[in-house]
């Protein structure tokens, strides 16, 4: 029991617990606030898979953005709390619980079956160079041009979809 | 020479996909399911960035770059289409928004 | 083996759990009598009227919306900063064509107005209205 595990252990925990924490509080804020929560705890775990750069990335572009987002568009809409957290139709529950242990399943087989930890080990100090902001750019910017473009196409396309959706004739 | 084993990781992840999963099927509100939808990409950041550090290779966290700006547009689409519907129908309960049927 | 980040994260961890076990602490050792009058809504003395959930106005989602697509965008540009003069003119163009895609949706929310915070005018009293008023002895209402 070193150091490392304790702290995945607690960084796992806090992201397990408030991902199920976020699906079944009623209230939408309340909620929101919870998958901030998880948004934190990830950060920490990419700082643990010395990804820094990523992990600040996490911070700023989820916690900081999408999420301050979410919840304008929950005060703006102010839709209350859900009554019952389940759906009027009882089967899309029994559906739901079945469909979730399948995926769960599917997932922990595959993952065990591979067994990837058998063949391959954290490469502590490839990784610590792999996470630097230089080498992300530099591979952003000769390797991955095109995909960073479209990037580029894909942020404009949202931005003057999402003024032309939300704001034609509001009120 | 790492203590920690990459399926760790994994299972994490592949408890909040599951999660996200859930949440999608049983919640009515649909912010609620955007946010589950934005639940299952961090998990699948989450494996990105596993495989990433464990492989020495930064094209995992690059990608991750990606799965962010698809997120952002993602959800700057996403809420202004509930905003436009919340506008004609008063309601962002999905079981309510059954325009599409006849 | 913990990195050096790994090191700041136990000290960020630590902060945060020092904060949660204080303020866990002191939930159990604080006397709770919670009544009716302390749930209410601190009005500055005044009974609270209507609820605090109020609907926020358009404009924050859109200031937000912005916000959220710069905030990407720079994240995006950050990287590049830090390396374009490695790659000479082609590294440059790069950015500097993303950064004229990003200029065309700049341009869009400005051409449309989505930049201005309309204010509600304030209209200045009329001051002739006023003296002609007062002239016929009608009680002045002068607006603050």
């Amino acid at each position: 029991m070193n150091l490392e595990l304790i702290i995945f252990i607690v960084l796992a925990l806090t992201g397990a617990i408030s991902a199920v924490g976020m699906i079944t509080r009623p209230n939408p804020v309340i909620s929101a606030l919870f998958l901030i929560f998880n948004f934190f705890a990830l950060a920490g775990l990419y700082l643990l898979l010395n990804a820094q750069f990523i992990s600040i990335v996490q911070i700023i572009v989820y916690a900081g953005a999408i999420m301050v987002l979410f919840l304008f568009v929950i005060m703006l809409l102010r839709t209350g709390e859900e009554p019952k957290l389940f759906s009027e139709k009882k089967h899309i529950k029994y559906f739901a619980i079945v469909i979730a242990v399948l995926v769960f399943v599917q997932l922990g087989y595959l993952i065990f079956y591979e067994a990837p930890s058998e063949y391959i080990s954290q490469r502590v100090q490839q990784s610590m160079e792999a996470g630097t902001i230089e080498n992300i750019g530099q591979q952003l910017y000769t390797t991955y041009m095109i995909p960073f473009e479209a990037a580029g196409f894909l942020l404009l396309a949202a931005t003057i979809g999402a003024l032309v959706l939300a704001k034609k004739n509001f009120e | 020479m790492n203590s920690i084993p990459i399926e760790y990781y994994l299972i994490l992840s592949a408890f909040m996909f599951t999660v996200g999963v859930t949440g999608v099927l049983i919640r009515r509100n649909a912010i609620v399911i955007f946010m589950c939808v934005e639940l299952m990409l961090n998990s699948a950041n989450l494996t990105m960035v596993a495989f990433s550090s464990y492989l020495g290779q930064s094209a995992g966290q690059i990608f991750v770059f990606f799965v962010m700006t698809v997120a952002a547009a993602e959800a700057a689409v996403g809420l202004a289409i509930i905003i436009a519907i919340f506008r004609n129908k008063l309601t962002v309960n999905i079981d309510e928004i059954n325009i599409f049927k006849w | 083996m913990l990195t050096e980040f790994g090191k700041v994260l136990v000290f960020i961890i630590l902060a945060a759990a020092f904060v949660v076990i204080a303020l866990f602490v002191a939930r159990l050792i604080r006397p709770a009598r919670p009544t009716k009058e302390k749930f209410t809504i601190y009005e500055c003395g005044e009974n609270p009227e209507g609820t605090p959930w109020v609907k926020f106005n358009i404009r924050f989602y859109v200031v937000a919306l912005i916000f959220l697509i710069f905030d990407v965008e720079i994240v995006l540009l950050f990287p590049w900063a830090l390396t374009y003069q490695d790659y000479g003119i082609y590294g440059f163009l790069v950015g500097i064509i993303f950064l004229l895609i990003l200029g065309l949706g700049m341009a869009y929310e400005w051409r449309k107005g989505d930049l201005e915070w309309e204010k509600p005018s304030p209209k200045p009293p009329n001051l002739a209205k006023i003296l002609e008023k007062s002239k016929r002895n009608i009680p002045v209402e002068v607006p603050d």
